[in-house]
């Protein structure tokens, strides 16, 4: 990925809007309509280390989130006693 | 909503709708309601009720938009109206109540990165669940809504029917609560934090 390639050296360490960066990292995280969203993007974790450290970790949480967490087998005779009652009910 | 009578539906588009929007989400809702009631058996009811009550007010669904959305918002409901009620869990705090108290919509974005990215990814699925289950309902919620289904910031505040400001905090709030939870489970697996440096 390109941003790797940057060298830390060259992000600022501390970045003065903190809450804006955040924010508008999330929503790119969670997948919102951010007009020109890429290129912000790069532009934030190549300049700013705050940024880019957190967007990383963020990143990952909502990746073991969506991959790892346990999930429940819907029970067999749900859809069909569901039908069930509804034609009942008619 | 106005009483104002809506368009009817035939009983096959009703059949048509239940069938083919409805019913392919009942994976998602079971594990919702499982994710909110940790029981199997409260899980299928609280999941039977919202079909039912879906079926009844099918004609107040436009077709066309987001049903996942619209019985995920019935479902909250009847765990808000009839479950929390029942359980003999004891009270606890109203996480809505507290955010509206404080004004919540401006929320804290100092960084807290002591936690590393190598010791997230290596995390089992059982510690990220348990971690999970471990956050207050509202916070819970949030999570699941976003990072498991994946709904936009708009419909989670349809769903949850709070303003989308509400929604943005509460997540922020609710992913750094199972960062501390993740932390701990990081500091027994072993891993340095960034404490410990």
């Amino acid at each position: 990925m390109d941003d790797k390639s940057a060298s830390t050296g060259d992000r600022k360490l501390s970045c003065n809007d903190v809450s804006k960066c955040f924010q508008l990292l999330e929503s790119i995280l969670d997948g919102e309509n951010i007009p020109n969203s890429q290129e912000a993007l790069k532009e934030k974790l190549a300049k700013c280390e705050p940024c880019f450290k957190h967007f990383h970790l963020e990143q990952a949480i909502r990746d073991v989130l969506k991959t790892k967490c346990t999930k429940q087998a819907v029970p067999p005779e749900l859809e069909a006693n569901i039908r069930q009652i509804i034609q009942e009910k008619k | 909503m106005s009483e104002v009578q809506r368009k009817k539906y035939t009983e096959q588009e009703k059949n048509n709708i239940f069938g083919q929007e409805f019913m392919p989400n009942i994976d998602s809702m079971y594990n919702f309601a499982y994710r909110l009631t940790f029981d199997e058996d409260d899980a299928k009811d609280l999941v039977q009720d919202t079909y039912l009550k879906a079926f009844r007010f099918i004609n107040s669904f436009e077709q066309g938009t987001n049903a996942k959305a619209w019985l995920f918002r019935i479902l909250k409901n009847s765990f808000i109206n009839d479950y929390r009620k029942k359980s003999k869990q004891p009270a606890k705090i109203d996480y809505q109540e507290v955010e509206t108290y404080y004004n919540s919509d401006d929320v804290d974005y100092t960084s807290t990165t002591d936690l590393r990215v190598d010791a997230v990814k290596d995390m089992l699925g059982d510690e990220i669940s348990n971690a999970l289950n471990s956050l207050a309902v509202d916070f819970r919620t949030v999570i699941i809504l976003c990072d498991l289904e994946g709904f936009t910031y708009e419909e989670m505040a349809k769903i949850l029917d709070i303003p989308i400001g509400t929604v943005r905090s509460r997540l922020h709030r609710a992913r750094n609560l199972l960062k501390d939870q993740l932390r701990s489970y990081a500091s027994t697996m072993g891993y340095q934090t960034d404490d410990e440096e």
